[in-house]
């Protein structure tokens, strides 16, 4: 499903004319299988954020490929990875980004907008997915009417609403409390099982990191365990 | 994304800010009455003179003055030349009149007057269009038509010349003529100065016709229409060319040095979309010609240039409201920048995010274009009812009947929306360049 091969990130700092470059991530080379969950850990400023940020395309690696569904996604343009990113993956971040103006239904349904389906199925599929995160009730709520598990499952639905194979989550727990942390991390199982669908976990919680299939371990931007190749 | 649900989109993001919505829509509103109102003078005031040009002549009629040969010589237009306009594609008829050079006394019973006489050649007048009102055409020598109006200006010979004329100049109906013309003899008098002394002769005439209402309610016709055979006797009488009269010591034509040629030769087209062509094609071929149409024409390029500058200066009013669109859609894009980001993050395409601010400004164009020009068309029509009232009152001085000082046609519409649209694209394709460029992890954390 994912395969990373000698990944190399440098961030640029400085201003111009005086610009120093700081090596983030160094040599990093994994494999995610389908319907795998793989978890990577690692501390605060190990560069496990950049990662999933330049599997995400929303960064550009500075060396190393990326590979997606059997697709190079270092050589997409941004255009086309937006069309990538909306066919074929889905997000959670830590802080559910939701559009504070739109109701639980309408940040699920926009995925459904962008990619341009008629309206009746958009209807079904935001009701169906609403049901399946139990949010059915909550429809018409604004995020800033909901608690932090009730945004996360509107979070979820929106990444589930296109029926992605890839889920990439950034620290999904990072805002919640210990309970509905684990409903969350339970919901993932959940899905996982049923649905098939892949998830790409960047977590420093060593409690949600063990819920993958295996764990990549990154310090000090080098995957110190767990890049596994087959 | 479906254009149905990038305008849903436009709308539910213009909602959150109305205000400033409402603030610049009115500003483009603004620029676009400006131009329109500006513009409608040039389209009024040409209507009003081309209206008025079109008035006063017959839309088909080619006036033809004369013909220039080879070395710049003028000539008269001979029935030679007549023959080849006739010939000419498109062309209905070729009148052509012979003017007597002096008016002569007209007197039936105790009434008089002078007339205007000319000779007609009534086969190509009457393709033309020429009607009776009464009787029929000349066949005798000695028999003529006169004008629809000629019977008003019969009036009683020994009548007080201060005493038969209304306020309006015409001939009072106590002293007027009132039996019909029609069979009646009419005497026709010519003057010559013969060795120094003034002699006449007087002719009887025979009134068979009288001709139609000239068509335009302020055209007259008191012609009198003779036949070529009394133009010969009064040119061997007055021994002049068309009867002029001869003073002493002038020189003047003899009566058969130009006896073919005619003063006053007019071709009528079969319909106003040849004139143009028909016109062009004598004018190339040295003939002097003038039409309505040459007329027209020249109307209209002088009104295409100053209406090009009116519109020009009233695209400046757009221009500056284009600030306020770029201005709000700035705005717009850093205020919902964390939005864009999410929704990039969530895999739209650039492309979408572009179109969706681009339909934003458009949409504030459109707007300020429909709302400019609803409140253009009350102002000129309001322009149109109430400036001739105060020119009336602060001058004394009365408009002219039907003119316009403000006209709108749909082209004006056309292209004021057209260039507010423009503009508003314009000025809104920076900002939604810009919202592409939002990068996706900053507009996440909110650092943008």
């Amino acid at each position: 499903m994912i395969t990373v091969k000698h990944l190399y990130h440098d961030f640029e700092l400085g201003k111009k004319g005086n610009k120093t470059t700081l090596p983030v991530l160094k040599d990093i080379s994994f494999q995610v299988n389908k319907g795998e969950i793989v978890t990577i850990a690692g501390r605060s400023g190990s560069g496990k954020s950049t990662l999933l940020n330049l599997v995400s395309g929303f960064i550009k690696p500075t060396q190393g490929e990326i590979w997606i569904n059997n697709t190079r996604v270092t050589d997409l343009n941004e255009a086309t990875f937006a069309d990538f990113r909306l066919e074929h993956v889905g997000f959670i971040f830590q802080n559910f980004q939701l559009i504070p103006s739109m109701t639980a239904y309408q940040n699920i349904e926009l995925p459904l907008i962008l990619k341009g389906t008629d309206e009746p199925t958009r209807k079904q599929r935001t009701i169906e997915t609403l049901t399946k995160v139990g949010l059915i009730d909550h429809q018409d709520h604004y995020p800033s009417e909901l608690s932090g598990g009730q945004q996360q499952r509107v979070s979820i639905a929106r990444a589930l609403v296109l029926n992605p194979p890839l889920i990439l989550a950034d620290e999904p727990t990072g805002s919640l409390d210990s309970e509905t942390e684990a409903e969350l991390l339970n919901f993932i199982k959940q899905l996982n099982k049923e649905m098939d669908i892949t998830f790409l976990i960047i977590t420093h919680d060593e409690e949600v990191a063990s819920i993958g299939n295996h764990t990549i371990h990154i310090k000090d931007g080098k995957l110190i365990a767990g890049g596994v190749f087959q | 994304m479906t254009f149905k649900d990038q305008l849903k989109f436009v709308r539910q993001n213009m909602k959150k800010n109305k205000m400033r919505i409402f603030m610049t829509v009115l500003a483009t509103a603004m620029g676009c009455t400006f131009l329109i109102v500006l513009a409608s003078v040039g389209f009024g005031l040409q209507e009003t003179l081309v209206k008025d040009q079109l008035e006063q002549s017959l839309v088909t009629e080619i006036q033809i003055h004369g013909y220039e040969d080879k070395d710049g010589n003028y000539h008269e237009i001979t029935d030679e030349e007549i023959e080849y306009i006739e010939s000419i594609e498109g062309i209905k008829a070729v009148t052509r009149r012979i003017q007597l050079y002096q008016t002569p006394d007209y007197k039936i019973d105790n009434y008089q007057s002078n007339a205007n006489t000319v000779v007609a050649h009534f086969p190509s007048e009457l393709k033309a269009g020429l009607k009776l009102a009464e009787g029929n055409l000349p066949e005798a020598e000695n028999e003529i038509v006169v004008g629809y109006n000629f019977e008003e200006y019969l009036t009683e010979k020994d009548a007080d010349p201060e005493e038969i004329y209304d306020e309006q100049g015409t001939v009072k109906e106590a002293f007027r003529y009132s039996d019909s013309l029609i069979g009646k003899n009419i005497d026709m008098t010519v003057y010559q100065y013969i060795d120094g002394e003034e002699q006449s002769q007087t002719t009887s005439l025979k009134v068979v016709g009288i001709l139609e209402k000239p068509t335009r309610e302020w055209a007259t016709d008191s012609n009198v229409y003779i036949t070529e055979g009394t133009l010969s006797e009064i040119e061997e009488f007055t021994g002049t060319l068309r009867g002029s009269i001869q003073q002493d010591g002038e020189q003047v034509s003899e009566p058969d040095s130009d006896s073919d040629t005619y003063n006053t030769v007019n071709a009528y087209a079969n319909n106003l979309e040849v004139v143009d062509s028909i016109s062009t094609q004598l004018k190339d071929e040295n003939y002097l010609t003038y039409s309505v149409a040459d007329e027209v024409k020249q109307i209209n390029m002088l009104f295409t240039i100053a209406k090009a500058g009116l519109i020009f200066i009233g695209t400046i009013a757009i221009l500056i409201a284009s600030i306020g669109i770029y201005n709000t859609m700035t705005m717009a894009v850093t205020e919902r920048a964390p939005d864009i980001g999410i929704m990039k993050a969530i895999g739209a395409n650039p492309k979408t995010i572009k179109q969706i601010f681009l339909l934003e400004s458009s949409y504030i164009g459109f707007m300020g274009a429909i709302i400019g020009t609803i409140v253009a068309y009350i102002i000129s029509f309001a322009v149109n009812i109430g400036l001739p009232l105060i020119i009336e009152m602060a001058f004394q001085e009365e408009v002219p009947e039907g003119l316009k000082f403000s006209s709108i046609p749909l082209s004006l519409v056309a292209i004021s929306t057209g260039i507010c649209l423009l503009v508003t694209i314009v000025s809104g394709s920076r900002p939604a360049k810009r919202a592409t460029k939002i990068d996706v992890l900053k507009a996440m954390r909110r650092e943008i």
